[in-house]
């Protein structure tokens, strides 16, 4: 992540990047549009205004996904034609690439079953690559809120598996 | 002691996100890399007109001084450009079918040459009219 404050070419950068920065846009929008729009208005403002910051660019880049992110939910609340379509989306797109180890694939089903507070601090940590500080900074709370709802997460996917798995 | 989360962290960032599609990577092309501003196009030119400039002064300074040794010795005392005025025109269409946005940029460039022994100057006043295509990139 340091080398974006390099000047290599933003397609090598996305091409590392970009997967898992579209999935943290994804876990915070409601249909794949709208993550494809967050992503790509978060990451212009980070490639031409915000890369050459000091600070850990990894951040810088999260922030300017989830602003984008609220932004695009606050005037999306006056769209309820298409949250009803969206609500959809969320059943049938998968977030990550199928995965033959039916353990791992349950673990990819079971993320998108947690609440929202819990899902964001384990998108953020694991894709963002951010630490509990870090994660409280992006979204206000304390570090140790973070750290707690990461450990009701990781047991409730840890229960979600078992169950899944004994199935 | 071993971590009882580190399992289950592990097995997640093992997984793979999917990974965005070209459509996007598309969109983000059309963005970050647009073809150069007209700021950019002005520039160009004003870096070649003072490269211009400044050849024709060392030209002159150098011959000068070695076909008359008592000939005026000017030496460059000031360069102004005026801010360009730039015409945007209706979007043309071009004979392989891309479309450009005609403009014109208009500005003037004065130089001054002072020769401090003779108390003699040498002004250059020359006013610019060019015109140029912009491409535009349609989908």
């Amino acid at each position: 992540m340091q080398d974006a404050h390099s000047g290599q070419d933003w397609r090598a950068w996305f091409a590392e990047h970009g997967a898992r920065l579209r999935l943290i846009a994804r876990q915070w929008t409601r249909s794949e549009a709208d993550a494809d729009d967050v992503l790509q208005e978060a990451f212009v403002r980070f490639w031409k205004h915000q890369r050459h910051l000091p600070g850990n660019p990894n951040a810088l880049v999260v922030t300017s996904i989830r602003r984008s992110a609220l932004d695009l939910l606050r005037r999306s609340d006056r769209r309820a034609v298409r949250e009803k379509v969206v609500g959809d989306d969320m059943e049938t797109v998968t977030w990550f690439e199928p995965e033959a180890d039916p353990r791992l694939a349950a673990l990819a089903d079971s993320l998108k079953l947690l609440p929202d507070e819990q899902r964001e601090v384990v998108v953020l940590k694991v894709w963002g690559d951010l630490t509990f500080d870090e994660i409280g900074e992006q979204l206000s709370i304390s570090p140790n809120t973070a750290a707690s709802r990461w450990r009701y997460a990781m047991e409730a996917l840890r229960k979600h598996i078992t169950a899944r798995t004994h199935d | 002691m071993t971590d009882p989360d580190h399992d289950i962290e592990q097995a997640l960032a093992s997984l793979r996100p999917r990974a965005p599609s070209p459509a996007l990577t598309a969109r983000l092309a059309h963005e970050l890399d647009a073809p150069a501003s007209r700021r950019g196009v002005i520039i160009a030119w004003s870096a070649g007109l003072s490269a211009v400039a400044a050849a024709l002064v060392a030209a002159f300074v150098f011959l000068g001084g070695v076909a008359e040794p008592e000939a005026p010795t000017y030496r460059l005392v000031h360069v102004e450009q005026t801010r360009p005025d730039v015409q945007y025109f209706r979007p043309v269409q071009m004979e392989d079918g891309s479309y450009a946005r005609p403009l014109r940029v208009r500005w003037q460039d004065t130089t001054r040459w002072e020769d401090a022994r003779g108390n003699t100057r040498l002004i250059n006043y020359r006013p610019n009219d060019q015109f140029a295509l912009l491409p535009i990139e349609t989908n």
